[in-house]
């Protein structure tokens, strides 16, 4: 069959990209397929399956003939009260092992946490150590984070969302039920949003930017911008969120903040395994432009995590963007 | 010295204020009365504690804080409180044998129309 | 500052035994909530306010909010209207 297509129709790649778009189906003809037949049921059928799951059901669960269902319910709480009081023995025990809190002598303040306290300052530029400690030292942990936060939203995107193609009349008429309880119509609300969802996005945005100085930083700010988008959303409907939040705007900063941090933290760690010089600037411990990168580190988790929080809601809400 | 009497004396009263809101949720069988004496402790009591703390604190950053905090609750809870009875009004069936609907006759129209 | 310590702990602890012990789930989430916020009380009291806030904002604002979208959509809310 493959002789009779043009020659570049032959390459690997565009085989390859065939099989990506889903144009062509590669089973089709190299494998015998039947398409699926629905089996209409008749309501003796029906009536008589049921029957018979009733019935095992009962027989199943009559403690008075099964005695080894009895025994085996009995045993089971029991063992389970064992086991949890064994779990919860075991756990007091680990806690009378530990430490008292706020000793000096403790195995947790070694030379590690005493280098962030007294170093921290000089070494990253950031007076909240936190933050230092976080985006700085350990930087590759809140990497990983960060890329856990977009595993869970692509996870959510595949499980949850609407195929266009299935979209049949039942679940239109779902939907349109559902927006009869959203308080969309509601003046107050309105009013209300339009000057609340403002300030919000101000304090967020100022916990993020700030997150050097005090406490903070992206994740935090990150989540009070995911909800007041949120707020936004329930307020004013999908239709004005889909202006400015869709599918394009999701890839795109997703794609941008993720690649910016991996890059830049790329640099650091390739100077500081080199033992070469870092060109970027600390800058003044306590100016808002200062720290070096871990403003810019901030303002990425901060995006990654408010499209998160928004991406999760929509999905849940609509199973769409 | 003065400050922190008065500061604690706001406080005081704020938790006073939380004090009958508990009271009255739990008090109370109706919804919409309970709901009432839990906004009264949303925003009187909240305002009331957020003062002392401003007071408390001085004229500084902190206070400026807790002034938008103080804002921002006043904006917030009467919207959810009003969002909470909507939903009860629209959604519950029985709330008609707690309170009678209003039905506006003529005269009503006429007074409205007057005092517009 | 002790004695609202062991305060703040045993509410902790009666929020936690009663989320699983409480028969409607809508009362579960709204536990929960209060869970959240009396953790970033004490996160606060432990030095850490990075943490409260984010405590704050993501177990008691968009955590139980996705939970109510959930029991919307999973019908359970209207559920226990119809059985009442």
């Amino acid at each position: 069959m493959s002789r009779l297509r043009p020659s570049h129709q032959n390459k690997r790649e565009f085989r390859f990209k065939e099989w990506m778009d889903g144009s062509v189906d590669p089973y089709l003809g190299n494998l015998e397929m039947k398409p699926q037949q629905l089996t209409e049921e008749t309501k003796e059928q029906f009536d008589e399956r049921i029957q018979d799951y009733v019935r095992l059901n009962a027989e199943l669960y009559d403690t008075e003939k099964n005695k080894g269902v009895r025994m085996f319910r009995i045993l089971y709480r029991i063992s389970s009260v064992i086991w949890i009081a064994l779990l919860i023995g075991v756990m007091l025990l680990t806690v009378s092992h530990l430490p008292p809190n706020g000793d000096p002598d403790n195995p947790v303040n070694n030379e590690v946490s005493k280098r962030y306290i007294e170093q921290g300052l000089q070494e990253t530029g950031a007076v909240n150590i936190v933050t230092g400690m976080i985006l700085d030292y350990r930087a590759f942990d809140t990497f990983g984070e960060s890329n856990v936060l977009f595993i869970a939203t692509v996870t959510v995107l595949i499980l949850l969302r609407k195929n266009q193609k299935m979209h049949n009349e039942k679940d239109m008429k779902e939907d349109q039920d559902d927006e009869k309880y959203e308080p969309q119509s509601d003046t107050i609300l309105k009013t209300v949003a339009k000057v609340l969802v403002p300030v919000i996005f101000v304090f967020g945005l100022y916990v993020i930017l700030n997150g050097h100085l005090g406490p903070g930083g992206g994740f935090s700010g990150g989540a009070i911008m995911g909800a007041g988008l949120i707020l936004y959303c329930i307020t004013f409907g999908f239709e004005k969120t889909e202006r400015f939040f869709t599918e394009k705007t999701y890839k795109w900063i997703s794609f941008t903040a993720l690649s910016v941090y991996c890059l830049s933290k790329a640099y650091s760690f390739y100077t500081g395994a080199n033992g070469l010089h870092s060109h970027i600037p600390l800058g003044t411990p306590g100016a808002i432009l200062s720290s070096g990168l871990i403003f810019v580190l901030n303002i990425c988790v901060g995006m990654v995590v408010t499209i998160t929080m928004y991406t999760f809601y929509a999905m849940f809400r609509k199973g769409d963007f | 010295m003065i400050r922190t009497i008065i500061a604690a004396a706001f406080i005081i009263f704020g938790l006073l204020l939380f004090a009958v809101e508990i009271y009255g949720v739990n008090r109370f069988s109706f919804i919409m009365n309970r709901m009432h004496a839990a906004a009264i402790g949303d925003t009187l009591a909240m305002m009331s504690c957020m003062a002392g703390l401003i007071i408390y604190s001085g004229f500084n950053f902190t206070s400026l804080k807790l002034l938008l905090v103080v804002v921002f609750l006043c904006f917030s809870s009467p919207v959810s409180s009003h969002l909470i009875m909507n939903l009860e009004v629209e959604t519950n069936e029985k709330a008609n044998t707690h309170y009678e609907e209003e039905t506006l006759t003529d005269e009503d129209d006429r007074l409205d129309d007057e005092e517009a | 500052m002790d004695i609202i310590n062991y305060i703040l702990l045993g509410i902790l602890l009666i929020c936690a035994i009663s989320v699983s012990f409480s028969k409607n789930l809508l009362n579960s989430i709204i536990i929960y909530m209060a869970f959240s916020l009396i953790m970033s009380i004490i996160w606060t009291i432990l030095e850490s306010p990075d943490l409260a806030i984010t405590e704050a904002a993501v177990g008691a604002g968009v955590t139980s909010l996705l939970f109510f979208v959930t029991l919307k959509r999973i019908r359970a809310v209207k559920g226990d209207e119809e059985n009442e």
